[in-house]
């Protein structure tokens, strides 16, 4: 090994804490910034690749076959803006599909598929389902449709695959053969047949319509979609769109979970870097002003200074390296999952990271690094040797009388009032100690703020439709068992499955109601309905009673109030642009029903898609109401068990029973989010810590001497520690006043791309974050890090030696 | 006052710094510890002050078993008994000279009128009172040392310890220094003086012990005349002769106030510094 090599080996090795903080630094910088601009450059990727490859439509848009022709239809493709077009295809929707008698498997114990109801299905027939020239579908499984008895799924029961789907809903009751199942990227229909099938379908009773599908030149916003749909609108006659398909939504289903990552890993990514540059300026600083005999004993032996240069940044470098080869590593392996989750949702192959994210931004982090490290390099190389030599170390300045003769004043034990003068001797060291803190108050104000707004939100989910501790059910408690499932009830079945068990909404409530120890409680089931013109997993619930206990909120517009009145999740209005004031179709097993939104409520529960009406409403409409379920909150200090006794007496009657409620899901996607957030706001925390702790070892060794006299003088260990404390604690404080309105900030700027990006919209329970309760802990958080940082260096301080410490000049 | 017995200090392999000394000063004493670089010197002196611990041995300093007390004790115990004057001052330079010497009392928790009674007592008496708001770099070598004398004493120590006080300074200030220990010693201040200076050994103590190679190989009462005895088989070429030749026929202490910085003879004891010596103890 060279010489220069072994000096470099040698300074690494002596500095074994701080060569560990570089390459912690540098893993949590790379780590971020690899997945924020991996994900930032490829999370859509997947969604584009299939999009442009399936050559599918910006816009589906349904004609009211009796309001429209097919030719007026067609005529639609000349609307300016529209670059291509395809259609006018047959389609027909909300039709009801159920599980031919042909398929004998069983779905659970006496319950076979034979007679089960699919969700109302949307069916289109093209010319070459194979071959279509736009929204070109994907067989995922089987073959097409050869003949007038056969029809692909987007969806059907993998057991009865071969066998028939029943159209029960219709009049004729035609039945099909699921040869295959096949998807359309942006869900223009849920089933796809031949045109002399789809003619089967019409012979039956179905309502045929007339779906176009259009690209237009301007397509990247929800508002561009709509101006574009409106274009289309105004040349057909009034109200003959019965419903429109965005790819925008598609996408944002598709691709939104991961896109919600980008923004705070941005901010991580940015903070990662810039706390980078300082410790590794702190630590070369540090390590030149520690070594500067040892420098000039270098140039006496021959070093050039451009050797001693190199030898001081190469110090720096090494243990960067380890931190950017980690932190590519971990960014790539932490990009597997959430990418493959999108991958997934179009059907594309797994995505990766593109390789010039891993070749850039470490490549981009080490020049940082380089350039950072290579000031205080070069200045080691150009101190003069002779100088150095005799010197030994830097000269004092003679800063900081003035604070030591303020702070002798202050009524507070000496130890403390001569290290909160301390910082004022060396004002660039204290700086750089503020500068770590600053980054670590930065950080976990961010993180706190973004922890809590992701707790607020797992617990809308868990509340809401999730509420109460216990439920009541259909079905029998003595029949199904302990911890049996009380029959085919509401989730084992669809809605307008006939076997289907629901509440007597009426009577369950007043059942519940007499019950002591009742304190609230409402009713609510998916009532099997759709809303025309919104997307496939739409559900209609019907609710019994006021849920306004439960914390479901209105984000815009109010509660419902009187028949005909609904109110929206804010994702389903987001996706289908449904607006307060809007009024929709909501059909039920071929009845219909106009309900006018008058609010855009907060409700995460059940793929967010959700339009909710009072019972009421379905009544007064025609429609049946179906109530599945009950969810009671007890008193305080009532008794459960006792409760669910008496409660079980009172519905045995009624074929409903109680069951513990295990609450609302918490999102997987949040719960990943928590954890990564959490994971790199510890490591840059600990970075920020480590930082303090590097700049107090270097301050304390400077200092040696003169914690030797004062140790001499009767110092003991305990007063030696508060005052190495005391000397952070300023600018721990102050970092802490300064980096918590800094995270407060950067935690506003980022939710709100965030909840872009999954289509919703937080209310402010939500998004408030930062209460009194949370603040000031934040910012005591300053200090706390500076303690941290400072603890052990005072240790180190308390227990040297008096003797070698009054030798150390 | 200090009581060392068999008291000897390792350092890794090697032969022992401080080899077996026994060794016992009386209160009032002052004595000087005379010894080439590496003979032991100050390892002696910083088990006594409690900055360092014996390999074996006791250390007993004004009634407390020095080698037994724990970090926090020491610093106690030096807080307590123990005043210390260092070759290089040690002064504490981003400090006023009151507040280096405020330091052991406010460490101490000396109430605050009490210290600030105290230490313009002590500045007065050391004459170097106008320059209490000055630092240290602005001051000479002498003023220097007197306000490392007057923070050494805040805090009324049963022992003073002197590390080569006068090794930084130059011949005039030297003097002064010498006389300012003759003058605390005369109040009844116990003084252990180490030094490598044979004269400063000679005219300010009472009694000079040498160490060579960590062993004490000399024990003379100066005070008595030249009553030199070896108490180790080794012994440093021609001190006898040194310490009589400084001495001359006249008592150590009459020969260094001939020779003082003012020039003016006194009897042992006579005050010389400025100020009134009853103020230091």
């Amino acid at each position: 090994m060279s010489a220069l090599g072994k000096v470099v080996r040698s300074g690494v090795g002596r500095r074994r804490v701080q060569s560990f903080v570089m390459a912690l630094t540098t893993l949590a910088a790379v780590t971020s910034s690899v997945l924020s601009l991996g994900l930032l450059t490829v999370v859509q990727a997947p969604f584009d690749h299939a999009f442009a490859a399936r050559n599918a439509a910006h816009l589906a848009i349904q004609f009211d076959g009796t309001k429209a022709t097919s030719a007026q239809a067609a005529a639609t493709a000349k609307v300016a803006g529209v670059t291509e077009s395809a259609g006018p295809y047959p389609i027909t929707t909300n039709l009801t599909a159920t599980v031919g008698p042909d398929c004998t498997e069983r779905l659970g114990p006496n319950l076979p598929f034979a007679g089960t109801e699919a969700p109302p299905a949307s069916i289109a027939a093209r010319p070459d389902l194979a071959h279509s020239p736009m929204d070109q579908l994907v067989l995922d499984d089987g073959r097409w449709p050869r003949s007038a008895s056969e029809i692909v799924l987007t969806n059907w029961p993998y057991d009865c695959r071969g066998k028939s789907v029943v159209f029960s809903g219709l009049p004729g009751k035609p039945a099909f053969t699921v040869v295959g199942i096949a998807n359309s990227l942006t869900t223009t229909a849920t089933g796809f047949t031949t045109l002399d099938g789809f003619a089967r379908l019409t012979a039956a009773g179905a309502k045929a319509d007339s779906q176009m599908l259009y690209r237009f030149a301007q397509a990247g916003t929800d508002a561009e979609i709509a101006a574009d749909k409106q274009a289309v609108a105004a040349t057909v006659p009034a109200g003959s769109i019965e419903g429109a398909r965005s790819y925008l939504a598609e996408r944002t289903r598709a691709t939104g979970n991961a896109k919600a990552f980008v923004p705070f890993l941005i901010v991580f990514g940015i903070l990662g870097l810039f706390l980078s540059i300082l410790i590794i300026a702190i630590v070369v600083s540090g390590a030149v002003v520690s070594a500067i005999r040892r420098i000039g004993i270098l140039k006496a032996l021959g070093f050039t200074p451009a050797q001693v240069a190199r030898a001081y940044m190469a110090q720096a470098l090494i243990p960067a390296t380890f931190g950017v080869v980690a932190g590519t590593v971990l960014g790539n392996l932490l990009s597997i999952p959430v990418l493959s989750d999108t991958s997934h949702e179009v059907g594309a192959a797994g995505t990766s990271l593109p390789i010039w994210v891993s070749i850039l931004v470490p490549v981009g982090t080490l020049v940082i690094v380089g350039i950072t490290a290579m000031v205080p390099a070069l200045r080691a190389g150009r101190l003069p040797a002779a100088q150095t030599l005799v010197v030994g170390r830097a000269p004092k300045a003679e800063r900081g009388r003035a604070a030591q003769r303020l702070a002798s004043r202050l009524p507070l034990p000496r130890p403390m009032s001569l290290g909160l003068a301390l910082p004022f001797a060396r004002p660039a060291r204290a700086a750089l100690v503020g500068g770590a803190v600053l980054f670590g108050a930065v950080s976990a104000t961010f993180a706190m703020g973004l922890e809590t707004s992701f707790a607020h939100f797992q617990d809308k989910r868990t509340g809401g439709f999730g509420a109460g501790s216990v439920i009541v059910r259909p079905g029998d408690a003595e029949q199904s068992g302990p911890g049996g499932a009380p029959g085919p009830g509401p989730g084992m079945l669809d809605a307008n499955d006939p076997r289907t068990k629901h509440l007597d909404a009426a009577k369950v409530a007043a059942a519940i109601a007499s019950v002591p120890g009742t304190r609230a409680t409402f009713g609510w089931g998916d009532s099997g309905s759709t809303v025309i013109g919104t997307p496939a997993m739409t559900e209609v619930d019907t609710i019994y009673g006021d849920p306004s206990w439960t914390g479901l909120e209105v984000v815009s517009g109010r509660w419902y109030s009187a028949p005909g009145e609904g109110v929206v999740s804010d994702r389903l209005a987001s996706a289908a642009a449904i607006h307060v004031g809007d009024t929709v179709t909501v059909v039920q097993q071929g009845r219909s029903m106009p309900l006018r939104i008058v609010g855009i409520d907060f409700d995460t529960h059940d793929g967010s898609n959700i339009v909710a009406a009072d019972a009421a409403s379905f009544t007064a409409a025609g429609l049946t109401p179906r109530i599945d379920q009950f969810n009671v909150q007890l008193a305080p200090g009532t008794d459960g068990p006792t409760w669910a006794a008496t409660a079980n007496a009172a519905l045995h009657r009624l074929d409903a029973s109680v069951d513990h409620n295990a609450g609302g899901h918490a999102s997987d996607v949040v719960i990943v989010m928590s954890t990564l957030v959490a994971t790199l706001t510890l490591m840059l925390v600990v970075v920020s810590a480590l930082g303090v702790l590097n700049t107090v070892v270097q301050d304390t060794r400077e200092r040696i001497h003169d914690l030797g006299i004062f140790k001499a003088l009767g110092m003991t260990p305990r007063q030696t520690v508060t005052m190495v404390m005391t000397s952070v604690a300023l600018s721990g404080l102050v970092a802490g006043l300064i980096g918590v309105p800094i995270g407060a900030a950067l935690e506003r700027m980022t939710l709100n791309p965030m909840q872009n990006a999954v289509g919703m919209h937080l209310p402010p329970s939500v998004t408030h974050s930062y209460t009194a309760s949370l603040v000031l802990p934040l910012l005591a958080g300053g200090i706390v890090i500076a303690l941290l940082g400072a603890l052990l260096p005072a240790g180190w301080a308390a227990r040297s030696r008096t003797a070698t410490a009054l030798r150390t000049e | 006052m200090i009581d060392l017995v068999e008291a000897t200090k390792k350092y890794d392999a090697g032969p022992p710094a401080l080899a077996g000394v026994t060794l016992s000063v009386a209160a009032g004493e002052c004595l000087a510890v005379l010894g080439h670089s590496g003979s032991g010197k100050s390892t002696l002196l910083n088990l006594i002050a409690g900055l360092d611990r014996p390999s074996s041995g006791t250390v007993t300093v004004d009634g407390t078993r020095v080698d037994r007390l724990g970090e926090a004790g020491s610093a106690r115990f030096r807080r307590a008994s123990i005043g210390m004057v260092f070759q290089f001052f040690n002064l504490l330079d981003d400090l006023t000279v009151l507040d280096n010497v405020l330091v052991p009392a406010q460490l101490a928790g000396m109430a605050k009128a009490e210290a600030r009674r105290r230490s313009a007592e002590l500045l007065g008496a050391l004459g170097i009172d106008r320059h209490a708001k000055a630092y240290p770099q602005r001051l000479s070598g002498g003023e220097r040392q007197r306000v490392a004398v007057a923070r050494a004493l805040m805090n009324r120590p049963a022992l003073l310890l002197a590390d080569e006080p006068t090794g930084a300074l130059d011949s005039h200030s030297a003097a002064d220094v010498r006389q300012l220990l003759l003058d605390l010693n005369a109040e009844g201040q116990t003084i252990l003086l180490v030094t490598h200076d044979v004269e400063l050994a000679a005219s300010t103590a009472h009694r000079t012990i040498e160490l060579v190679d960590g062993a004490v190989v000399r024990d003379i009462d100066n005070g008595t005349g030249a009553q030199a005895r070896r108490t180790a088989t080794a012994g440093g070429p021609g001190w006898d002769d040194e310490i009589g030749a400084a001495r001359g026929s006249a008592p150590v202490r009459s020969a260094f106030q001939a020779t003082g910085p003012t020039g003016a003879a006194g009897t042992a004891g006579a005050p010389s510094t400025p100020g009134t010596p009853g103020a230091l103890r």
